[in-house]
C-alpha cells in the first residue's frame, strides 16, 4: 500500500575541484583554510544532492603542484566522500591540471547523457608549465565547453588573467560577478565562495530555479548563475588602518 | 552560511507593536534567509531577503503589500503577515550595509517536508496521500484564483507534504499578484513554465498558473515529467537552451494520445510507464486536455475545478487489490486488473449516495457534496470514515464523523441509531438515513 518504488531518471552532475597545491599554499594556513573550507562545505552539498531529483551529484578532485594527479579519482556521491587533506609544496603545473581535466571530460570516460559539469579552479598564483596548451586541450572537450567554470583567486598574487581564461570572456561593466575570478582575502571568504558553488551553482545546474522577468540574462550562458553571497557588513571595513 | 540577522538579537520593525527575538536560522536559499523567531511568545517565521533580491524586484514590497492586505486564499498557504522594515535603531544589529526588509509568516509545522523529496523518490507515502496532496494544492490555487490573484511560480520547490495525510503547505507567496496587473517578479520555473511564457510572449498570470499546475500534479502523481520522454534522450547535456526545446519550442506530452513522437523509454523512463496506468482514465483526459491543446492555447488547460473533482472522484474509487494489497483506482463499474500484481480485480461493494458512490475500502471517506451537490468538495471535514474494526481488520465499518446521528437499516430488518463517533459494521448494513440524505450499500 505505497507509491511504487520509482522515481525520476537522474542524470549525473560532475562536480570537479582544480586545487592549486604550490608551495605557496603552505603561506598563511592557506593550503588549511582550504582543506577546512572544502570538508566544511560537504554536509550542504550533501543537502542541496538528496533534495534534487534530477541529480547525481559526483565529486572529484584535481591537484597540482610540481605535477598534475588525481587527488580523488573516483566520481564520489557527495554524501560518501571524506576529504582528505591537500598538502602544498611545489610550483604551479596549472596547464597539465587541465590537461588531465580534459582527458575525464571525454566521452567515455563522461556518460553519454549528463547535465552540465561544475569546474572549479582554486590558484593563488601563477601558471609555470604551459597554461595555454592546458586551456586548449581542455576547451576542445564539449563538455568542458558546456560545463560551469568558476575561479577562486586566493590572495593577492593570484593570476586574475589566466582565471579568467579559464572561465572565459570576462562581463560587461564592474562589480563582482560569477563571471570573474572570486577574490578569496580571508579564509571566511574562500569558504564563503566554495560554499557558494558547492550548493547554489550546483542547484542551478541540475535543478532550474525561478526565473524574475527583469533579470539580467546574459548572452550565451548555458546556465544563468546563482547570486554571489553577499558580502556581511564588517564594522572594520574602509575606516583605514586601525592601528598605525 | 552568512547570516544577516544576528541570532538572539531582539530587532525593532517599522508598524509592529513588539519587538521580534531572532531565535535561529532555519534555511537560506537564492532569493533569502528564514529564521525562527519570537513575537511576544508566539513563535513564527521571518523572510529577509538577499540584497541582490531587492535590487531586482522593484515592486516587491508593493505585492507583499498587497497579499498581507487580502489575506491568504485558504489555509493551504504559508501566507505573509507582515511586512517588515527595520527601525532606525534596529538597522547596525543587520549585517549589511543596506537595510533591506522581510516578513512574518506561519512557521511551518513539524512533518511537513519538501515535495521534491517525494519526487526523487526518497519518502514512503501512500497513492491515497499523494492524491489528497494533489487535491488541496487544486483547491487551494481554486481559492487563490478566485480571489483575482495569480501565484505565478508553481513548482516542487514551494510545495511542502505531510506524507500521512496528504495535507499540504504552498510556500513563498511573494510572487502572488493580482491577474493581469504585473507588478514585476518571477516568471516561473523552467520545467514548469507555460510555454508561452517561457517562450517570453506572455506574462505569466492564472492561465499559465493552471499549466504549471498540470505539472506539478503530474509530478506528483507520477514521479516523472511531463516531457521528458524519447526527444530527452537525444540531449547530451541538459542545460538551458536544452530545456528550452523540451519545455518551450516543441513541448510533446508523453502520453500524447495523438502524437507519439515522445513516448517514455522502457529504461530510462520507467517511473512514468509504471505510474501512469494506475490513475482512471478521467483524470488522464485532464492530462491529455492540458499538455495537448492546452500547450498553446491557455483557454483549453484544465481548470482547477475539473482537477478537484477528478481527483476526488479518483479517491471514492479508490479500494485494495485483493491479491496483492496494492491500492487501486479502476472505474468500479468496469472490469479491471490491478496495476500491480495484474489479478482480476472483483467488482467492489459500493456506498451509494444520492451524488456519488464510494468504494468499500479502509481509509475511504463519505464527503458532504456525496449527499448534497451544492457542498464544495471538501476532505477536511468528511460524514463518515471507512475503518477496519481495530482487533478484526477483515471487519470494515463505517465510522460516524458528523455532529447528528444516524439510522441504519440492517438487512435484517433491524434499526439502529449509531451516534457520532461510532462505527456500524458494513457487513450487516443495508441503508443509512442520515440528516442530508439516504445511504444505500450495494453489492
Amino acid at each position: 500500500m505505497a507509491f511504487p518504488n520509482v522515481r525520476l531518471s537522474n542524470r549525473p552532475l560532475h562536480f570537479i575541484y582544480l586545487c592549486d597545491c604550490s608551495g605557496s599554499m603552505a603561506a598563511q594556513g592557506k593550503m588549511q583554510a582550504l582543506n577546512q573550507a572544502i570538508r566544511q562545505s560537504l554536509p550542504g552539498m550533501a543537502e542541496v544532492a538528496r533534495e534534487n531529483p534530477e541529480a547525481r551529484v559526483l565529486v572529484r578532485a584535481i591537484r597540482f603542484a610540481d605535477q598534475a594527479a588525481w587527488h580523488l579519482p573516483e566520481p564520489t556521491p557527495v554524501q560518501q566522500l571524506q576529504w582528505q587533506d591537500l598538502q602544498a609544496g611545489g610550483i604551479t603545473a596549472m596547464g597539465e591540471a587541465l590537461s588531465l581535466l580534459a582527458a575525464a571530460l571525454q566521452s567515455p570516460p563522461m556518460e553519454e547523457r549528463a547535465l552540465p559539469p561544475v569546474l572549479v579552479l582554486i590558484s593563488d598564483g601563477q601558471p609555470t608549465d604551459d597554461f595555454e596548451a592546458g586551456l586548449a586541450l581542455l576547451m576542445r572537450q564539449p563538455w568542458a565547453q558546456k560545463a560551469v567554470r568558476l575561479a577562486i583567486a586566493l590572495g593577492h598574487d593570484a593570476d586574475l588573467e589566466v582565471l579568467q581564461q579559464f572561465i572565459g570572456p570576462e562581463p560587461a561593466g564592474p562589480g563582482r560577478s560569477p563571471r570573474r575570478p572570486l577574490q578569496a582575502s580571508t579564509a571566511t571568504t574562500l569558504a564563503q565562495y566554495i560554499r557558494w558553488a558547492s550548493t547554489a551553482v550546483v542547484g542551478a545546474a541540475s535543478m532550474p530555479a525561478s526565473r524574475l522577468s527583469d533579470a539580467a540574462t546574459e548572452p550565451n550562458l548555458n546556465i544563468p548563475l546563482p547570486d554571489l553571497p553577499p558580502t556581511l557588513l564588517d564594522p572594520t571595513d574602509d575606516v583605514g588602518p586601525l592601528v598605525w | 552560511m552568512t547570516w544577516l540577522l544576528p541570532p538572539g538579537a531582539l530587532l525593532r520593525f517599522e508598524g509592529l507593536d513588539q519587538p521580534l527575538r531572532i531565535l535561529e536560522p532555519l534555511g537560506g536559499g537564492t532569493q533569502g534567509q528564514v529564521y525562527a523567531v519570537d513575537a511576544g511568545g508566539e513563535r513564527l517565521a521571518l523572510k529577509w531577503y538577499l540584497p541582490a533580491c531587492i535590487a531586482r524586484d522593484r515592486q516587491l514590497p508593493s505585492r507583499l503589500r498587497q497579499a498581507i492586505a487580502l489575506g491568504a486564499p485558504s489555509s493551504h498557504f504559508l501566507w505573509p503577515l507582515a511586512l517588515l522594515e527595520p527601525t532606525p535603531e534596529a538597522r547596525p544589529l543587520i549585517r549589511h550595509a543596506a537595510a533591506g526588509f522581510g516578513y512574518l509568516m506561519p512557521l511551518r509545522p513539524p512533518g511537513f517536508i519538501g515535495a521534491h523529496l517525494h519526487a526523487g523518490g526518497a519518502l514512503e507515502i501512500s497513492l491515497q496521500s499523494v492524491l489528497r496532496a494533489c487535491l488541496f494544492l487544486a483547491e487551494g490555487f481554486h481559492q487563490l484564483h478566485l480571489k483575482g490573484l495569480c501565484y505565478k511560480d508553481i513548482s516542487l520547490g514551494n510545495l511542502f507534504l505531510e506524507p500521512a495525510s496528504g495535507r499540504i503547505l504552498i510556500c513563498d507567496n511573494d510572487n502572488v499578484d493580482i491577474d493581469g496587473r504585473d507588478l514585476g517578479g518571477v516568471l516561473g520555473t523552467p520545467g514548469f513554465m507555460a510555454p508561452e511564457v517561457l517562450l517570453g510572449r506572455a506574462k505569466p498570470g492564472a492561465s499559465s498558473d493552471l499549466f504549471s499546475l498540470a505539472v506539478l500534479i503530474f509530478r506528483l502523481l507520477t514521479r516523472h515529467d511531463p516531457f521528458r520522454g524519447r526527444q530527452e534522450l537525444a540531449i547530451r547535456c541538459l542545460d538551458e537552451p536544452a530545456r528550452r526545446r523540451l519545455y518551450g519550442d516543441d513541448p510533446v506530452f508523453i502520453f500524447d494520445p495523438l502524437d507519439p513522437r515522445n513516448r517514455p523509454d522502457p529504461q530510462e523512463h520507467a517511473a512514468a510507464l509504471i505510474t501512469w496506468p494506475i490513475y482512471p482514465q478521467s483524470l488522464q483526459a485532464l492530462f491529455e486536455q492540458s499538455f495537448g491543446p492546452g500547450l498553446r492555447r491557455p483557454q483549453q488547460r484544465a481548470l482547477t475545478g475539473q482537477w478537484i473533482q477528478a481527483l476526488a472522484r479518483c479517491l471514492d474509487q479508490r479500494r485494495l487489490c485483493p491479491h496483492c494489497g496494492q491500492e487501486t483506482f479502476t472505474d468500479p463499474e468496469a472490469p479491471g486488473c490491478c496495476w500491480s500484481c495484474g489479478g482480476v480485480l472483483p467488482r467492489p461493494a459500493l456506498l451509494q449516495a444520492p451524488h456519488g458512490r464510494v468504494v468499500l475500502a479502509p481509509g475511504n471517506a463519505l464527503q458532504r457534496h456525496h449527499l448534497d451537490p451544492l457542498q464544495p468538495i471538501d476532505l477536511s471535514h468528511p460524514l463518515g470514515e471507512l475503518v477496519a474494526h481495530p482487533s478484526d481488520p477483515s471487519i470494515l465499518g463505517l465510522r460516524n464523523t458528523a455532529p447528528a446521528p444516524w439510522q441504519a437499516w440492517l438487512h435484517n430488518g433491524q434499526q439502529l441509531t449509531i451516534p457520532p463517533g461510532k462505527t456500524c459494521n458494513l457487513a450487516a448494513l443495508h441503508q443509512l438515513h442520515c440528516e442530508s440524505g439516504v445511504i444505500t450499500l450495494t453489492t
